[in-house]
């Protein structure tokens, strides 16, 4: 690891189960700590604003969008990103939903869709269309017109046996 | 998949699931900026405030001194520049520097390259480069840009016109002359952008060792833009590697090439260390390519029952501050010329086209170029004229509407048959037309609203030679597969076309897949690396399926006789009469004498099963590159869209979208509907909520994601899709062309929807967007 100099800190923190530490100026953004210092690229950054919605992961069990969030903020915090969700070569049924029902193509929102999306069946199983939708609308994704992504979150709920 | 199932029901038409989502959805794609190498420098952009200025000084002695910052380039070091034309005498070609020395014609075009240790510590840098600008005047408006006494972009020119190309069939005058009704319309089309969630990137690795160039691209056409580097840089095309690895949307914008791109290879090859951009949001929205912008002049010359006679069409692009490389501004207002008479039967057509220079954003080409901004002039003023003779829109359409076979247009297009009447006929039960005009008329009893719109619509396609010269673009293009039958048996595919979203990995493998009895999971397609793949010219224009069916499912066949050679030796048949099914070379009529794959695979190459003896004079090579440049070729299809309006506060929202679509023979249904709905929220979002806006100064009004409105789940409802599947009467396999047909077509049918709702106010839409406020400003001006 890099020596700290002077301004740097370093963090420590809980990502996907694992003890990681990693080296912070202040100024750095929790997404660009992920992406570079800790190598876990599957947290995309879309608009550096937190209106894309593609950064999104979960910390100690809020979803936030981690581009607009400092890095050394999320010190000794437990995060979840996209790289955590299938369990070896299963994928988490959510994953599976979104593979099943054609719910991404270029795959650049998806990681934060998956995170979303499982946020919110755990909120509530068994959510109607409307909600999904108002649910999902800070999500941009600019291939699917989010019909594939709305099919997908219904597929989850059933999977996950709270759908209808 | 048992043996006897695939032989007997082909991948080619079911909805496989596709095998590019386990990477995506586990994060484990490779985008550009998950591309990290040792001893990695990384730029950033130094962009000019003001539309149009003179750089009289640039002082860059602050930055450079700044700690991590290595180079600092500007115009005074960068000196190339790309030159964009077409061979045809009324272009007059454009030269776009990779930065400016002396000028600056656009607010946010780079003025200095800052190349840092990280990339926060080039943006710091960028701040301490004081810049001198003296304010010339500035044109916005492409027609007052083209009148006389406006400001000149380019001293040099004698207009700011890129180029003014006509075009004349028929009797026109006359046809004019003799009509009981002329219509005209001036239609503004809106400014808006294919904005990709990724936006532009590139890492560039010069190598001063082995001189090798290795770039990692955000792009769409990765050996097309090998070349174009390898001749506007001057390095040897056979030093250089391009990768276009996953790519996060490209829609269009992805198929040029941008100063950003030959400012951070010069940085690398001088620097002789790797160097990585990666655009920001503000960046993508006012400094990449802008789309759309057409201002439409139509006429059209009716019977008094309204039959059509002729159109006129003038349009007017608006090509921002410079020419679009590699594909120029006129792939919006010429396409639109082109496509003017769509699906109707006419006999005289004239047209004539302008891109003229305005200060700002040079526009290119998005996802169904200007075929968007014309449909929608177009199915707008025929909406106003079913009005206007008091018609049912959709009847005035039906009856001018040509038949279903293959028809060649009043400007020259050969369409290659369709279902033209039969997919309005579908898009009007789909959407229960009747029921909706008594609900429609229900509703305005209670003071709400509703209207409909239609946009019968034609996807040019499989974009090549053929339709690029019809639509007045004189090239040829060459694409090429390679398809591998490998030693174990399993089955290698390259190509030039790039998937980012399109699912080549999948589709492509099961035209393989069926050409040659193998299990679809034996086939890997490789696209996006030009040292792993055969030349081709990317994927944009509708293209890939049409391409790919040709060039890959010919080289399929060709390595599917040499197979048959193989296995005739080894199961002591004629190759006449094997077959290939279920995984295997199966003798006809005996399916007990049989080769399993891996054995054809190990016989060709080692001589296994033969007791290596190989004919003398057998070439083994099971593989084959072949190409495929399809005739011009049109899908077609309907869209309709049912809108309600506030009339208070002018909020237009999308109720209902039916979408027939009839791209001849689909390779994967799921993937097709895929590609409308994502095509058809883009053209929503054109309608109603996306624009790239200016001020009087040239100043840019939506540099964040706050300003530009993406449509969200919000906005777009399901979108109810149905298929009429016509075949090809020209391209291999009866495929055509989809992906685009949504955003050609959605914006008219929303833009009639709304000007359907409002019918009882009198109000004549002429631009769009149609935002809240535009729609209160016709409500507040109409006379209902």
């Amino acid at each position: 690891m890099a020596r700290v100099v002077e301004g740097e800190s370093i963090v420590s923190l809980t990502v996907n189960g694992e003890a990681r530490r990693g080296i912070a100026e202040p100024r750095l953004l929790l997404a660009d700590f992920l992406r570079s210092e800790l190598g876990l690229t599957g947290t995309h950054v879309g608009c550096e604003q937190g209106v894309c919605g593609s950064c999104t992961i979960r910390l100690d069990g809020d979803l936030v969008r981690a581009c607009t969030m400092f890095a050394v903020q999320a010190d000794g915090a437990s995060i979840e990103t996209v790289e955590g969700l299938a369990n070896g070569d299963e994928l988490h049924p959510v994953q599976q939903a979104f593979h099943e029902r054609h719910g991404l193509q270029c795959g650049f929102c998806t990681p934060g869709l998956l995170l979303a999306t499982i946020d919110l069946l755990e909120r509530n199983p068994d959510p109607t269309e409307d909600e999904i939708r108002e649910e999902l609308s800070g999500h941009v994704c600019r291939c699917t017109g989010y019909v594939g992504v709305v099919d997908a979150v219904k597929e989850a709920a059933r999977k996950l046996g709270g759908g209808r | 998949m048992a043996a006897t199932e695939t032989a007997h029901r082909p991948y080619v038409g079911q909805s496989i699931p596709r095998v590019e989502d386990g990477k995506l959805l586990r994060g484990k794609g490779t985008y550009v900026d998950d591309v990290t190498l040792p001893g990695l420098l990384h730029a950033a952009f130094l962009r000019s405030p003001f539309a149009h200025a003179k750089i009289t000084r640039i002082d860059t002695s602050a930055a450079k001194a700044h700690p991590g910052v290595i180079e600092v380039l500007t115009g005074a070091e960068i000196t190339g520049a790309y030159a964009t034309g077409l061979p045809r005498e009324e272009v007059k070609a454009n030269s776009r520097p990779f930065l400016p020395a002396d000028r600056v014609r656009f607010v946010g075009e780079a003025v200095a390259c800052v190349v840092a240790t990280s990339r926060y510590v080039a943006e710091d840098a960028a701040e301490l480069i004081e810049v001198d600008y003296e304010p010339l005047p500035v044109v916005t408006n492409a027609e007052a840009s083209l009148a006389p006494g406006a400001p000149l972009l380019y001293d040099d020119a004698e207009s700011n016109n890129f180029a003014h190309i006509e075009f004349e069939n028929g009797d026109v005058d006359g046809a004019f002359a003799a009509a009981d009704h002329v219509f005209t319309k001036t239609f503004h089309h809106g400014r808006f952008h294919a904005l990709p969630l990724e936006g532009r990137g590139i890492v560039a690795d010069w190598n001063p060792g082995s001189r090798e160039l290795t770039i990692w691209v955000s792009n769409q056409i990765p050996h097309l833009t090998r070349t174009l580097l390898a001749l506007d840089l001057g390095i040897p095309e056979q030093q250089v590697r391009v990768i276009a690895p996953d790519v996060g949307g490209g829609f269009g914008l992805k198929i040029h090439l941008f100063p950003e791109d030959a400012v951070v290879v010069l940085a690398s090859k001088q620097l002789g260390r790797p160097v990585k951009w990666i655009e920001d949001r503000y960046e993508a929205l006012a400094a990449s390519l802008h789309a759309k912008e057409i201002i439409c002049e139509l006429s059209i010359a009716t019977r008094a029952d309204g039959t059509f006679l002729a159109m006129k069409g003038r349009y007017v692009g608006d090509a921002g501050a410079y020419a679009a490389y590699p594909f120029t501004p006129l792939v919006d207002p010429m396409c639109a010329a082109v496509m003017l008479p769509s699906v109707y039967k006419i006999d005289a057509v004239r047209w004539e086209v302008d891109a003229a220079y305005t200060n700002k954003c040079p526009s290119g080409a998005y996802r169904g170029v200007g075929w968007t901004s014309g449909q929608t002039a177009r199915e707008s003023l025929i909406d106003d004229i079913a009005r206007e003779l008091e018609i049912d829109p959709m009847e005035l359409r039906l009856k001018n509407t040509i038949p279903d076979e293959p028809y060649e247009s009043a400007t020259g297009c050969r369409y290659d048959g369709g279902s033209f009447g039969a997919a309005q006929r579908k898009a009007m039960e789909l959407i229960d037309y009747t029921g909706f005009r008594e609900r429609q008329r229900e509703a305005r009893a209670q003071g709400r609203y509703l209207g409909i719109g239609f946009s019968p619509f034609l996807e040019p396609g499989g974009w090549s030679g053929d339709l690029a010269k019809r639509m007045g673009f004189p090239f040829d293009y060459m694409d090429a597969a390679s398809v591998t039958v490998d030693p174990t048996g399993n089955v290698t595919v390259t190509c030039g076309l790039h998937s980012h979203g399109q699912a080549h990995a999948t589709t492509f493998a099961q035209v393989v897949a069926d050409k040659l009895g193998v299990p679809i999971e034996s086939v890997r397609v490789i696209e996006g690396d030009t040292a792993a793949t055969a030349y081709g010219t990317g994927t944009f224009g509708s293209r890939s399926a049409v391409v790919a069916y040709g060039s890959i499912g010919r080289a399929a066949d060709e390595v599917a006789g040499k197979i048959r050679q193989v296995a005739g030796l080894a199961l002591e048949a004629s190759p006449d009469d094997i077959e290939l099914i279920g995984g295997a070379a199966v003798v006809r009529g005996a399916p007990d004498k049989s080769l399993p794959m891996i054995m054809v695979g190990l016989t060709a190459y080692f001589g296994a099963f033969v007791g290596g003896r190989r004919p003398q004079g057998m070439d083994p090579v099971l593989t084959a590159t072949r190409s495929y440049e399809p005739p011009e070729s049109y899908a077609n299809g309907c869209c309709v869209v049912t809108v309600e309006v506030d009339v208070e506060t002018g909020l237009a929202s999308v109720e209902r979208v039916g979408f027939v679509d009839d791209c001849g023979v689909m390779l994967n249904p799921m993937v097709v509907e895929g590609q409308i709905a994502g095509a058809v929220a883009q053209g929503i979002g054109g309608a109603l909520y996306e624009e790239c806006p200016y001020d009087a100064d040239g100043n840019y009004l939506a540099g964040s994601l706050l300003d530009y409105l993406y449509p969200s789940s919000m906005e777009i409802p399901q979108i109810e899709i149905a298929h009429i599947e016509t075949p090809s009467t020209v391209t291999e396999g009866g495929v055509k062309g989809v992906g685009e047909g949504g955003t050609i077509a959605a914006p008219a049918a929303v833009v009639n929807a709304v000007a359907d709702a409002l019918s009882p106010f009198n109000v004549r839409i002429e631009s769009t967007p149609l935002d809240p406020n535009r729609v209160r400003a016709l409500l507040r001006g109409s006379t209902g």
